[in-house]
């Protein structure tokens, strides 16, 4: 087996939790301070469609509207959802696979039956359905989004347990009389941790883009301003006729990254060790 | 294990990428199809029953009227028209030598046939059922009695097809009937395919056409799920123009579509505009004051530049652009915030508590509900910094399209923005009034005047074809709306119709564009 | 017979969750169509169409609306019973031939998509994940990532302008141009491949990280120190239980064919069943939505007593368990 020799300096540069640490920072403090990094306030209308020049890093939008400045400012929106989201979804799912899976029997069927059944609810009609009878929030928002993403994981969750309910140190515990409780919480979770970590990243992507698509679709609030819906506006107003990629690709680009960066960082329990240990 | 399945993925991808690459060659062999793209997707084969191909098919099945590029209404099947005085008995008369594609001559039969059809099984035309009373062939002309005046039926029939009576009469529920076709048609094409799965309706050169030709033998219509696919196939060369019925060609991809050097734009001055609606039947929009006071905060310029682009201009308050028959010069909108500050002050609208936000009689700060559709989304933000300077507060709550037909008609709202037609400005009495009169409730419409004024004037309207009488109310029409603002109009626009630069011939009128028999009897191939 | 027991008893006990689902979810999909605002009949006519209210009243009790809810919903049962979806007029004709019309084509592209994007993603995912140390193996993680944390319409538009416009490769749009094989095949490749670099892509991430799991523990050790030669060997070991997240997903994904495919035909304009539901969501047409929301809800049901029954042939601990 060769080893390709990367540099140890861009390796470590690279793909360090470290790193994504750092560019998860910037992130945050973009959502969080967005008029000391912004180049321009957000209600600032200058000439449309303008190409990207010394003035406008990123060019001015169908509006008008700076792209750099939208872009920072839509961050806190575009993560709050993306998080929050994810987080709901992970708690749900886990909480019902682990409890499906380890229980089994009557609460299995019931929690699968009911996971079935929210998992053939379409999205699209429920969120029209709400839009037209609640007032459409941020909130409303991300509990849609957490509620219709947690099926995946349960599923995955509750196969891994079932797998390990019965494995020797699961059942030793149970032998000593932990309860099911911490059963769960020493022996159950720390063996799922790092199946589940992949899931949560694929979640917070998942909300991220679940947002966007609504936004294409003309179905979330159009006056949130996120990444996703600054690509859904690229697409409505022209930025991709005009292959304006300066508007749609940022956004993009910066919802890719926070996804790599959160995943990365989840990444830790990953083993680096090369395998080989018998050459 | 591993290398066979390697050798297995390489070569699945190889037989992918030759047989691509082979089709490629083999497409575009272009012998004498006119090509026009268009986002209005045809659902199901049914001839009568799906909207858009209804509209497509006045291609092959010839209405008895059209419009001609000045909005007049001249005949297309029929060749003229006679109204009796008290306009309850219309008679049309049939244009010669007019034959149908399987070789059979058009008849007055076939329009009497037709409309009736429509009258008993189309739900669309329900009103000819429910007024039409006697129907009349004598010759080459047809009589229709209805059991009330008509003064809008010349226009009512330029978008009912004509039929073959020996095709359809034996069909059960035409408005149901679908087939892929070919279908018979009397027009200068008849309709051949309609192929769901390739997205295009074919029409073919009518064998039995006596007119005057045009250089294609085959009209292709395709159409795209999202714009910027069309626009794309347009500028691609794929297409030869595009064509969205009452829209214009996307502002946004005009630029780049000329930059290809390929393509001539046709720009024409439309009826159809962006407005604000008023809930007349709510305070403080009931108040002349209040809409008065709106009306000058509103940042007309800035409108026209960022919904249009620059193909459009500050309105006037008469509402009906020039564009219009009947249309006469009003005041401009007029954007001047400190007026509008002075007008709400002097209403007796007041920020007592210094919040910024102006209060009622009740002591409430004003924040309007402004419902709006998705489409609307970029003319509502502007409007909402608009009103907030002034004062007056703004929610803006977006809901999708079928929604929102149900909220409006329930006048579920404060202010809304919406479009009209062409076709919609023409309707009931005319000059927008389908819009506002709340008798007449319907798909896009707002239905929110009741002042008895506004519909005596309608119902005038109504009873005479007296073109003088007619002038003049249209003229009372916009004085009416200049003082009253029932809807504020936005912008009024051009149609851009982009086509290929080395096709003449193109004609355009203000109902269906390009889509009329001039254009495919015209066009001429200079390639 | 001792092993086929617990088994038997096992999917007799799911077959009667299944059962109870299902009609959790006819009542479900009869009336979620029918509490959105808006009306059938307002969207059976365009933008510019007057109706009269007699011509909507009779519309509506053509429709079969002008009766209380719980009678339409026996009636639909009843319907359902004997095998008729009911009939759709915004398409003007009968839902269940519509349904296979449409679905036919959707499957066309999209099974193929999904078992291709099995196939790479366990493959590239189990190497990528057993070797983990390497730098390809971290290129394909982050080209995987990147794929899944587009939004997917970004993706095809991207293909489509950069594909079809600019390289010319591919039609705009269609299933074909006429209908024969070669022009079907050139227009579905590039929708197809799309697709495949979705599912491709988080498949290729799932397995990746339970590879990564099944790595550190102890059989694998254990048979290494047995000498036992190929990787290849370990890695059916590996991958057999790593794969059982996979299986569950893989299966929802034939479940899901037809909404996820709604973006690719929006972008590449196809006229399959994800723009169907889409359309009848927006026109409110309820016998479509119903009809393939049903449908939808009998593939995800087969789907999942799928991946149990895979689950339980494939890892004997859960056999064990239940």
């Amino acid at each position: 087996m060769t080893v390709i020799n990367i540099p140890s300096w861009l390796k470590k540069m690279r793909y360090t939790p470290t790193f994504c640490i750092i560019i998860l920072g910037i992130f945050v403090y973009a959502a969080i301070f967005p008029k000391t990094i912004s180049p321009y306030s957000p209600d600032i209308r200058f000439s449309p469609y303008g190409e990207p020049d010394e003035n406008h890093i990123l060019g001015t939008d169908d509006m008008g509207y700076d792209i750099l400045t939208l872009l920072i400012y839509a961050t806190r929106i575009s993560l709050i959802i993306g998080v929050f989201a994810g987080i709901l979804s992970l708690c749900i799912g886990t909480s019902i696979g682990i409890a499906s899976g380890f229980h089994q029997g009557w609460v299995d069927d019931l929690m699968m039956g009911v996971t079935d059944i929210i998992l053939i609810i379409p999205k699209i009609p429920v969120t029209i359905l709400i839009a037209a009878y609640l007032h459409p929030s941020i909130w409303i928002l991300i509990i849609v989004l957490g509620l219709f993403s947690w099926e995946t994981t349960a599923r995955v969750v509750r196969a891994k347990t079932m797998q390990i309910r019965n494995s020797g140190f699961v059942l030793s515990s149970r032998c000593l009389g932990f309860s099911s409780f911490s059963i769960i919480i020493h022996d159950i979770i720390p063996v799922i941790y790092p199946v589940l970590l992949p899931k949560f990243m694929l979640t917070i992507a998942s909300a991220m883009i679940s947002e966007a698509s609504l936004s294409f679709l003309g179905l979330s609030d159009p006056m949130m301003e996120s990444w996703g819906k600054m690509i859904a506006d690229a697409f409505d107003h022209g930025g991709f006729i005009r292959e304006m990629w300066w508007w749609f690709l940022p956004p993009a680009i910066c919802m890719c990254v926070t996804v790599l960066a959160i995943t990365r960082i989840g990444m830790i329990y990953e083993s680096n060790e090369p395998e080989m240990v018998f050459e | 294990m591993r290398k066979s399945q390697h050798k297995m993925c390489t070569l699945l991808f190889l037989i992918l990428s030759i047989v691509s690459v082979c089709c490629s060659m083999g497409v575009m062999a272009d012998d004498a199809i006119l090509r026009i793209a268009t986002t209005n997707e045809v659902k199901s084969p049914a001839f009568i029953g799906d909207y858009t191909l209804g509209l497509f098919n006045h291609l092959s099945n010839p209405p008895l009227m059209q419009m001609d590029e000045n909005g007049k209404l001249i005949g297309l099947l029929a060749d003229h028209y006679e109204v009796s005085p008290d306009n309850t008995e219309w008679t049309f008369v049939i244009k010669d030598n007019q034959f149908w594609s399987d070789g059979t001559p058009v008849t007055a039969d076939d329009v009497a046939f037709s409309i009736q059809m429509y009258g008993t099984s189309i739900p669309n035309a329900g009103w000819i059922g429910e007024t039409l009373t006697d129907t009349q062939v004598d010759g080459n002309k047809v009589t229709f009695k209805f059991n009330k005046p008509y003064t809008n039926l010349a226009l009512e029939f330029t978008s009912y097809s004509i039929l073959p009576k020996h095709i359809w009469e034996s069909i059960e529920n035409p408005n149901e009937f679908t087939s892929t076709g070919p279908y018979v048609g009397a027009g200068p094409y008849y309709l051949d395919n309609v192929d769901l799965n390739a997205g295009k309706v074919i029409f073919k050169r009518n064998p039995s056409w006596k007119g005057k030709i045009s250089d294609y033998d085959t009209v292709e219509i395709s159409w795209f799920k999202n714009e910027d696919a069309a626009a794309k196939a347009l500028e691609s060369g794929i297409m030869d123009t595009y064509w969205k019925y009452a829209s214009s060609y996307p502002y946004a991809a005009i630029d780049s579509l000329r930059k290809t050097g390929n393509f001539e734009m046709l720009e024409k001055p439309t009826s159809g505009l962006t407005f604000l609606g008023f809930n007349l039947k709510r305070e403080p929009m009931s108040d002349p004051a209040f809409r008065e006071a709106v009306s000058s905060a509103i940042n007309y310029q800035e409108l026209v530049d960022i919904s249009t682009l620059g193909y459009g201009l500050v309105p006037n308050r008469g509402f009906v652009p020039p564009a219009m028959d009947g249309y006469i010069q009003t005041k401009p909108m007029e954007y001047n915030l400190e007026t509008a500050k002075k007008t709400l002050d002097s209403a007796g609208y007041k920020d007592s508590d210094g919040n910024g936000i102006i209060e009622a009689a009740d002591g409430k700060d004003i924040t309007l509900d402004l419902l709006i559709r998705n489409s609307y989304a970029r003319e509502a933000e502007l409007i909402k910094e608009y009103l907030e300077k002034a004062g007056i507060g703004v929610e803006v709550r977006t809901v999708e399209d079928n929604t929102w037909f149900e909220m409006k008609d329930k006048l579920d709202y404060d202010i809304t923005l919406t479009r009209t037609t062409p076709w919609g400005m023409l309707m009931h009495a005319g000059w927008a009034t389908g819009y506002f009169d709340s008798r007449r409730t319907g798909q896009g419409v707002l239905h929110t005047v009741d002042d008895e004024v506004f519909l005596k004037l309608c119902d005038d309207i109504l009873s005479t074809t007296d073109q003088t009488l007619l002038k003049e109310y249209a003229k009372e029409v916009q004085e009416y709306y200049a003082e009253n603002l029932p809807g504020i109009p936005l912008y009024w626009k051009n149609d851009i119709t982009p086509y290929n630069k080395k096709i003449t011939g193109w004609y355009s009128n203000p109902l269906y564009g390009i889509m009329n028999e001039f254009t495919f009897t015209g066009v001429k191939s200079s390639a | 017979m001792v092993k086929i027991h617990p088994a038997g008893i096992f999917l007799s006990r799911k077959l009667l969750r299944y059962l109870l689902s299902f009609f959790c979810i006819l009542l479900i999909v009869f009336l979620l169509p029918r509490m959105m605002p808006g009306d059938p009949v307002s969207n059976l006519v365009g933008e510019d169409i007057y109706l009269s209210q007699s011509t909507i009243d009779s519309l509506r009790a053509a429709f079969g609306l002008d009766t209380p809810l719980h009678e339409q919903f026996i009636r639909y049962c009843l319907q359902i019973m004997h095998g008729d979806l009911g009939y759709s007029y915004h398409m003007h004709g009968p839902v269940f031939e519509i349904l296979i019309s449409r679905a036919w084509w959707t499957l066309l592209y999209t099974i193929p998509s999904i078992i291709i994007g099995a196939w790479i993603g366990i493959s590239l995912g189990a190497r990528a994940g057993f070797q983990s140390g390497k730098w390809w193996s971290d290129v394909i993680a982050s080209i995987a990532l990147v794929i899944s944390s587009t939004p997917p319409y970004l993706l095809s538009l991207l293909a489509l302008v950069l594909f079809v416009y600019h390289l010319g490769l591919f039609p705009f749009k269609g299933f074909y141009d006429t209908y024969n094989l070669q022009s079907i095949l050139y227009h579905l490749t590039l929708p197809t491949l799309v697709l495949i670099s979705f599912y491709a892509s988080r498949n290729i991430l799932i397995m990746r990280g339970a590879v990564l799991t099944e790595k550190e523990l102890l059989y694998p050790q254990f048979a290494r120190s047995l000498g036992i030669p190929e990787r290849e060997i370990l890695f059916h070991h590996i991958r057999k239980n790593a794969i059982i997240p996979l299986i569950v997903l893989i299966a929802l994904d034939f479940g899901f064919l037809f909404s996820g495919a709604l973006f690719i035909e929006i972008v590449f304009s196809l006229s399959g069943m994800g723009s169907l539901m889409y359309d009848a969501i927006l026109a409110r047409d309820y016998p479509i939505l119903t009809g393939s929301l049903l449908i939808i809800a009998i593939f995800v049901i087969i789907a999942n007593i799928t991946a149990d029954i895979m689950s339980l042939i494939i890892d004997p601990r859960i056999r064990r368990s239940s």
